[in-house]
């Protein structure tokens, strides 16, 4: 699991979606979205801002059923990332704390919306360690 | 003797509590130039031209051991303990108000301690002949197998010539002659002590007095001396040991890495599954959990099928098992709500102890009393010669105690587990769920699910999508730069 290299390095992170918007303008996409398509949960997925391994993704936003476990939605990301089954991926709920594996989508999002509706997920691998 | 006990070399400075000591550690950094903030990965350009890298390596590593043992020395300082609150030593408690001070020092010397080493055979492949400065998660991940190893082969051992506890202050208390022993035994929190499990200490409030007797005076201990011995041989630092420095560093290739590189817990976790994979143990597995626990993998990897065994062995005997968790509590900064939760895992006796650190700097998390309780590998020793008859053990155990604060505890870790037999497993699983509910986040951090990993995969993902690979990242271009019209829409999974 070598760290990206010069020319593989994500373009400068750009602002968190909750920045780069308002939260008028989330509110009311998730509104829209919703409507249109009630059986699906909208997610917000983003890379951890110091993570140095794991690549960006290129999109953020997520619509996904609500009877997908979380350990499925994280094998899709997991394979679309083509990672190494041993290379260490997590995704923490608001940036802080883990879903387990075994919960539905729906689960996590009756647990953790945000207020503006949508879900945040940060993904993440492990740091490195070594000093003198 | 003491030969690397900080009795050894003298300091000065008084009695100073760990927590100020902790206090003023996040500015070390600074004090310590480009070496402490030297970006992880970055290849050395030295090593890189071509021209000379054995000598700057040589001389590099000098300086870099040199003052690793200034820095490890200088601001050491005496670890306080208080009488009040049971000190917790990977699944059994002491209070040290007591005759268990002295249990609490066997405890707690009795562990391998695996540290920097210099002056090692060269790693193959580099000029390396140290580890100083890079190895210390390969170090922590040692004590870890090390643990496991103990509890394997000699359940209940503690080691009869483990040096007297240094840079300690037990609050003005005295330790009392171990001649008379009694003292109040604390229970510890959810310990699985199945009919099944012979190895587990007796339940210390049934024959307090007997049991520690017994365990001051044990012959076995003495007796068990070779196995001791043999196991630390399996650690030296030269090839062709199948734990040591050498082997991890070989293994550690085909996850990418290469001697000098720093080493994170997750990656370490795979490296101990494979080195336990070719070992001197056929009875020892090692699992390496993924996203949850499948008790239908573990099963798998302790019995395999009739099929695959050898017809000559026992085929009704049950593999024991460690089992490692990496995780990942909190984004930048431990969540403080698994606080509770990683100081009842460490109460288990199934625990064999957490490979994690403080940012960028390794440690063994083994315990706690109020502040997490650690084994650092960061002071250079030079190497044993472990083919030697009798050669010296001290440098293998650590005399001097340790803590800092939960909190500075880095959330990238890996989280260790034994059990010796079927019936030790179901009772490890039921005592680490238990000690994961504790948590006041709403998700244990990791589950075990009865089945297999590939049971819960996409294969059982019932979606009316044909394709179960929606777009997320366009393939074959998995790091292509975003382009923001793309990147608003929705992506439908």
């Amino acid at each position: 699991m070598p760290p990206l290299e010069r020319s593989q390095r994500p373009p400068p992170p750009g602002k968190p979606f909750k920045q780069r918007k308002s939260f008028a303008t989330r509110k009311q996409e998730v509104a829209g979205i919703r409507s249109k398509f009630p059986n699906k949960i909208p997610v917000i997925i983003e890379r951890y801002e110091r993570e140095k391994f794991l690549p960006p993704l290129d999109k953020t936003k997520f619509l996904v059923p609500h009877e997908l476990t979380m350990n499925q939605f994280v094998t899709i990301i997991r394979n679309r990332m083509a990672l190494l089954p041993s290379q260490a991926f997590y995704l923490l709920v608001n940036n802080s704390g883990l879903a387990s594996m075994t919960l539905s989508m729906a689960q996590v999002y009756g647990d953790h919306q945000d207020d503006d509706g949508f879900l945040y997920m940060t993904y993440a691998s492990q740091e490195m360690f070594g000093q003198l | 003797m003491n030969s690397v006990s900080p009795n050894a070399v003298q300091y000065t400075g008084g009695v100073m509590h760990s927590e100020l000591v902790d206090g003023r550690r996040p500015q070390a950094p600074a004090q310590k130039g480009s070496f402490g903030l030297r970006p992880p990965q970055s290849p050395d350009p030295s090593k890189e031209a071509g021209g000379e890298p054995e000598e700057m390596d040589k001389l590099k590593a000098k300086l870099m051991s040199a003052w690793n043992n200034v820095k490890y020395w200088t601001v050491k300082s005496k670890t306080s303990f208080n009488k009040i609150s049971p000190v917790t030593v990977l699944g059994h408690s002491y209070l040290l108000n007591s005759e268990q001070v002295e249990r609490f020092r066997l405890a707690f010397v009795s562990r391998l301690w695996l540290t920097y080493r210099r002056e090692f055979p060269q790693l193959e492949g580099s000029s390396w002949t140290t580890d100083c400065g890079w190895g210390c998660m390969l170090r922590s991940g040692q004590m870890l197998l090390a643990q496991g190893l103990l509890v394997h082969l000699m359940p209940r051992w503690t080691w009869p010539d483990a040096q007297q506890l240094t840079d300690v202050d037990f609050e003005a208390l005295r330790i009392r002659s171990p001649v008379r022993v009694g003292g109040v035994p604390i229970p510890s929190f959810g310990s699985p002590r199945g009919s099944g499990t012979p190895e587990k200490t007796p339940p210390s409030d049934l024959t307090p007095n007997r049991s520690e007797k017994k365990r001051f005076e044990c012959p076995q201990n003495r007796q068990a001396e070779p196995v001791h011995q043999k196991l630390l041989t399996w650690f030296g630092d030269q090839p062709p040991t199948p734990f040591g420095v050498h082997q991890l560093v070989a293994i550690g290739k085909s996850s990418g890495k290469k001697a000098g590189d720093w080493y994170g817990p997750s990656i370490v976790a795979h490296i101990l599954k494979a080195v336990a994979h070719t070992s001197v143990l056929p009875n020892l597995a090692v699992y390496v959990a993924q996203d949850c626990t499948y008790k239908e993998d573990v099963a798998r990897l302790c019995d395999p099928p009739l099929s695959q065994t050898p017809p000559e062995s026992d085929s009704h005997a049950w593999k024991s098992v460690i089992i490692l968790v990496p995780v990942r509590l909190g984004g930048e900064a431990l969540n403080p709500s698994y606080i509770e939760c990683v100081k009842n895992i460490l109460k288990l006796e199934c625990c064999i102890g957490i490979i994690g650190g403080k940012p960028k700097h390794s440690l063994y998390f083994v315990g706690f009393q109020e502040q997490l309780l650690y084994l650092d590998p960061h002071y250079c020793q030079p190497v044993v010669d472990v083919t030697q008859v009798n050669f010296p053990l001290e440098s293998f155990h650590c005399s001097s105690p340790k803590k800092m604060p939960f909190t500075r505890m880095d959330p990238s870790c890996t989280i260790g587990f034994y059990a010796r037999n079927k019936k030790d497993f179901e009772s490890l699983c039921s005592a680490v769920t238990l000690a994961l509910s504790s948590s006041t986040e709403k998700y244990p951090i990791f589950t075990f699910v009865e089945g297999q990993s590939h049971d819960y995969g996409l294969e059982a993902h019932s979606s009316n999508h044909t394709s179960p690979a929606p777009h997320i990242l366009p393939p074959g271009n998995p790091t292509r730069v975003n382009h923001r019209q793309n990147s608003d829409e929705f992506v439908f999974l």
